[in-house]
């Protein structure tokens, strides 16, 4: 008798031979399981329909098999059906290998055998709810006497998957990146002093290690000349300024990237590795990098799109002092897509900024100089502004990256006047409160 | 004429079939049930299970009645009105058929009385007493049970070769009766013919009666046996058989001599066939095996994917339970629900006197695969129950995995064990140890406790026998 690839349920008509568990010239019994069959959904096991002695074995480990394809061949051990069910001479029965579903982790099987014909020891409300949840209850260590298997030990199985699951592939908890691997004793060279780290900088140890050791980072470096924006900016100051607001470089910058983020809404949006989705964001906050005493906290400026540069302007100071005063509370830190790192004020060149997970790309301004430049076949000396975007190589690439910074040079050299106009409240104070209760 | 429209048609009123229908129908199904008989029920209601129990219990009455004059109470000889006993037996299977009809009723189930026939994946065709009608069907669910073979050599057309069907209608009693097959059905039919007087001879090919139960628990069965019949010739073959006028006359090999005999009739129960001819299956992707049973897999899904099938028409132990529960899974599984028959006990029962029933492993199947087990034995010699009415031939046996403690299998033979036995079917599924049956306290005084004092035996302690230590040998 040919034994062949059964159906295995909806949608599953192949898979790959994960294991095989009988022999040749070996005896089976009906329904014991000859062959442990992996699809992108489970491993599953094959029994046979009837009980015999397995003659030849045509498929090996490794192949890849249909429904319907030839598994082994089967020799009838004869004689009648029996009304009383006879049990037909067994072997030993070969334990099943337990294949490690698709190389992830899986939680110890239970240390008492199964054995065949019996079923495992669990009632019999627990196994439907496990058939049902598509649990293989043989990986379950039962904690009840006689490895019985209960609820919580099926909870606390599950507890365990899930934790594999969400564990990203290296482990990022702990400060290591602030503590030193081993001790070292410093004070054998010198005096030394001991000062225990805040809380902030453990946080920011943590997200930053997190984010580094999660996302593939990718610097893109450009240069963007501001002569221009610098201009107008001199030329509105004054206005700005009757109004209550600083017109500095970052609301200018802020502006020019949101267009340039409508544009590219892919360094607007998340990555959510659980579902294998990208979320696009219909919104536009934008998280400002602001060095404090205690260390580096990015408030977020709420939908940038629809405010003005006045109204940025405003509110970014406001944040950037509450900031600095330790007044900002957490929610305020939540909830950007996109944020912004102005070390310009301080000094320094091109940087690769870090992206702040879960966003998907970073934008990072050195100092704006004077440099010689040549344009319109004459050197020139313009203001350069050193751009430094780092993103998550995961989900963008490297031509995407290039053709959003050059969206966003283009939209700093040729800022558009008319964002300028003081068509915003101007009103003095608290916009930041905005949206929230 | 129009095709009737369903989602669900079920070929076949047994057991595994009205089940299926009844609970299809519950999950909010459309459901037709069509059924070749006038009345539900298959072989189980109409000519298996339930006529025969109806005849072992009132054969038991003539045996207690008998049996009492020890205990100081005589009766007169009992007559036997065999018309009368039928038309009890009828009325009965006759209440359990309107009972059915009824159950059917009630849940819309429309059931279409005649011969159904596969003519492709969608479409049964129905002869009925008024004409051919047409199912056109989602999901069909095969129940079409079996019937009892008949080997060639021993159809002869003649009325006194009887097989199940006809023993169960009693149309006399015969004064020699050869009963070939000494499964629990010959040994069932054996026992009601010998209490109503025919002098029975009965014949097995095997070297043991009631082939699957442990040797352990068939040797009272066959003890009493012997003294109920004529001759019980283990390891012995029937070759032939002739009508001789109003007899039989059967050749069979008795010690490497060929024997003739004349018999009165003959019951021939020597298994039972799939009822898989005729019905259209070739017009299905649905398979066979070997010996005519349908193929499934645990989800009871044949090889055609809208075609299941339950009951005794796929083989395995050929029991009314085990239909039913394969219909509640065929069901599930088409109503998208999961569920598996995998690792389900099947209990046996054997309604001889006295009673065997099984579950689980079994000690000649540890034996066989070499489980390492631990067995222990209650006898009923023991129990103050089994004491008070006579019938301390019984015992009650546990096979316990010694490392788990687990309860794997249990054997019970006595008066009233098909009853006990759920205990035992109840504890293997929960995966309870030894120590959960002797900490659940049994009524006193009752047969259940054998199974408490068994369970109490394996750590060394029942109170009713001395079996010391038990335990510690197996860790020693
Ligand atoms: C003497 C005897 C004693 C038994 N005692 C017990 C017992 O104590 N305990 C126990 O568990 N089991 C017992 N059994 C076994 C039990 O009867 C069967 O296991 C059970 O009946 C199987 O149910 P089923 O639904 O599969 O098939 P069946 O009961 O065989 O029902 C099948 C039905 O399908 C109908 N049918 C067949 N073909 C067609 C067709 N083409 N079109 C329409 N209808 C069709 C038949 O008429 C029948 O009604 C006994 C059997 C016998 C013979």
């Amino acid at each position: 008798m040919e034994i062949r690839l059964p159906r295995l349920g909806e949608g599953a008509n192949s898979g790959v031979v994960a294991g095989i568990l009988v022999k040749e010239g070996e005896k089976v019994r009906k329904d014991q399981t000859i062959l442990e069959l992996e699809s992108d959904k489970a491993v599953a096991a094959i029994p046979v329909p009837e009980a015999g002695t397995v003659a030849k074995i045509s498929v090996k480990e490794g192949d890849e098999i249909k429904v319907g394809d030839l598994i082994l061949t089967l020799k009838a051990d004869g004689g009648k059906q029996e009304i009383a069910s006879s049990q037909p001479p067994t072997q030993e029965v070969p334990q099943p290998t337990m294949s490690a579903q698709r190389g992830k982790e899986q939680p110890s099987r239970s240390p008492v055998p199964q054995i065949e014909g019996i079923p495992l020891a669990a009632a019999p409300s627990l196994r439907k709810i496990a058939r049902e949840l598509g649990i293989d209850l043989t990986r379950v260590r039962g904690s009840e006497r006689g490895g019985r298997i209960v609820l919580a030990d099926v909870r606390q199985y599950l507890a365990e998957l899930q934790k594999g699951a969400l564990a990203p592939p290296p482990p990022t908890s702990s400060v290591a990146t602030v503590s030193p691997p081993d001790h070292v004793d410093f004070s054998k060279w010198g005096s030394v002093r001991r000062k225990k780290i805040t809380s902030i900088r453990k946080t920011i140890a943590q997200r930053m290690s997190s984010s580094w050791n999660v996302v593939p980072h990718v610097t893109q470096f450009e240069d963007a000349d501001i002569t221009d924006l610098l201009a107008l900016r001199k030329a509105h100051s004054a206005a700005y300024e009757k109004k209550g607001g600083r017109l500095t470089l970052t609301p200018l910058i802020i502006k020019a990237l949101v267009r340039s983020l409508q544009q590219h809404q892919m360094f607007n949006a998340s990555l959510d590795e659980g579902s294998g989705e990208i979320i696009y964001k219909d919104y536009y906050h934008i998280g400002i990098a602001v060095d404090t005493e205690q260390g580096l906290l990015v408030p977020v400026l709420r939908d940038a799109d629809k405010k003005s540069v006045l109204d940025i302007s405003l509110e970014l100071e406001d944040l950037a002092g509450r900031a600095r005063d330790r007044k900002i509370a957490i929610d305020e830190m939540q909830g950007g897509t996109f944020t912004i790192s102005n070390q310009g004020g301080i000094g320094g060149a091109h940087f690769t900024p870090i992206v702040n997970k879960p966003e998907v790309a970073i934008l990072g301004l050195g100092r704006g100089a004077l440099r010689a430049v040549v344009r319109n076949k004459k050197i020139e000396q313009r203001v350069i502004l050193p751009l430094g975007l780092s993103y998550d190589h995961r989900i963008i690439d490297g031509a995407d990256a290039a053709r959003f910074i050059t969206t966003l040079v283009q939209a700093i050299e040729s800022f558009d006047e008319k964002e300028l106009a003081l068509a915003g409240r101007g009103s003095k104070k608290k916009p930041a409160k905005k949206g929230k209760k | 004429m129009r095709p009737i429209e369903t989602e669900i048609v079920v070929l076949g009123g047994g057991v595994g079939g009205y089940s299926a229908a009844f609970y299809a129908a519950d999950k909010g199904k459309k459901v037709v049930l069509v059924e070749q008989d006038d009345r539900l029920g298959g072989v189980c209601m109409n000519r298996g299970c339930i006529p025969s129990k109806a005849f072992l219990h009132a054969t038991k009455l003539l045996k207690e009645a008998d049996d009492s004059s020890a205990r100081g109470i005589t009766f007169g000889k009992p007559s036997i009105n065999l018309d009368e006993m039928r038309a009890w037996k009828e009325t009965i299977v006759q209440k359990l058929a309107d009972g059915l009809a009824g159950l059917a009723k009630n849940r819309k189930v429309e059931v279409i009385r005649g011969r159904g026939y596969f003519e492709d994946s969608t479409t049964l065709r129905v002869e009925t007493s008024d004409g051919q009608k047409f199912v056109h069907f989602n999901k069909a669910i095969v129940a079409v049970g079996s019937k009892p073979a008949l080997p060639k050599a021993f159809d002869l057309g003649n009325k006194r070769i009887m097989t199940s069907d006809e023993a169960l209608e009693i149309e006399e009693i015969p004064a020699n009766l050869l009963v070939v097959g000494g499964g629990y059905i010959g040994m069932e039919l054996g026992t009601v013919y010998a209490i109503l007087g025919s002098k029975i001879t009965m014949v097995e090919a095997l070297d043991s009666l009631l082939l699957g139960a442990d040797a352990d628990l068939v040797r009272p069965v066959k003890r009493r046996a012997e003294k109920l019949f004529a001759e019980i010739r283990l390891g012995t073959k029937v070759g032939k058989m002739a009508t001789s006028g109003k007899h039989i006359k059967v050749t069979m090999e008795v010690k490497g001599k060929e024997k003739e005999e004349l018999f009165d009739r003959v019951l021939v129960s020597v298994g039972r066939t799939p009822l898989t001819n005729d019905l259209g299956l070739e017009n299905t992707k649905v398979r066979k095996n070997d010996n005519g049973f349908i193929v499934v897999n645990p989800q009871q899904q044949t090889d055609d994917p809208v075609i299941y099938a339950v009951g005794d028409v796929v083989g395995g132990a050929l029991l009314a339970h085990k239909a039913a529960r394969e219909a509640r899974i065929a069901v599930d599984v088409i109503t998208g629900e999961t569920n598996s028959f995998d690792s389900i006990i099947v209990p046996a029962v054997v309604f001889t006197d006295p009673e065997v029933a099984w579950c689980g492993i079994t000690e000649a199947e540890a034996k066989e695969r070499e489980l390492p087990v631990e067995i222990v034995r209650f006898p009923w010699s023991a129990s103050g129950r089994a004491l008070s009415f006579d019938r301390t031939d019984g015992m009650t046996k546990l096979v316990i995995d010694p490392v788990t403690e687990r309860v794997l299998g249990v054997g019970i033979v006595g008066a009233g064990a098909g009853d006990l036995i759920s205990e035992g079917v109840l504890a293997i599924e929960m995966g309870a140890t030894a120590e959960d049956l002797a900490e659940s306290i049994h009524p006193h005084p009752t047969l259940s406790e054998t199974m408490m004092e068994a369970a109490e035996a394996f750590y060394g302690y029942s109170t009713h026998i001395y079996a010391p230590k038990k335990k510690e040998q197996v860790e020693g």
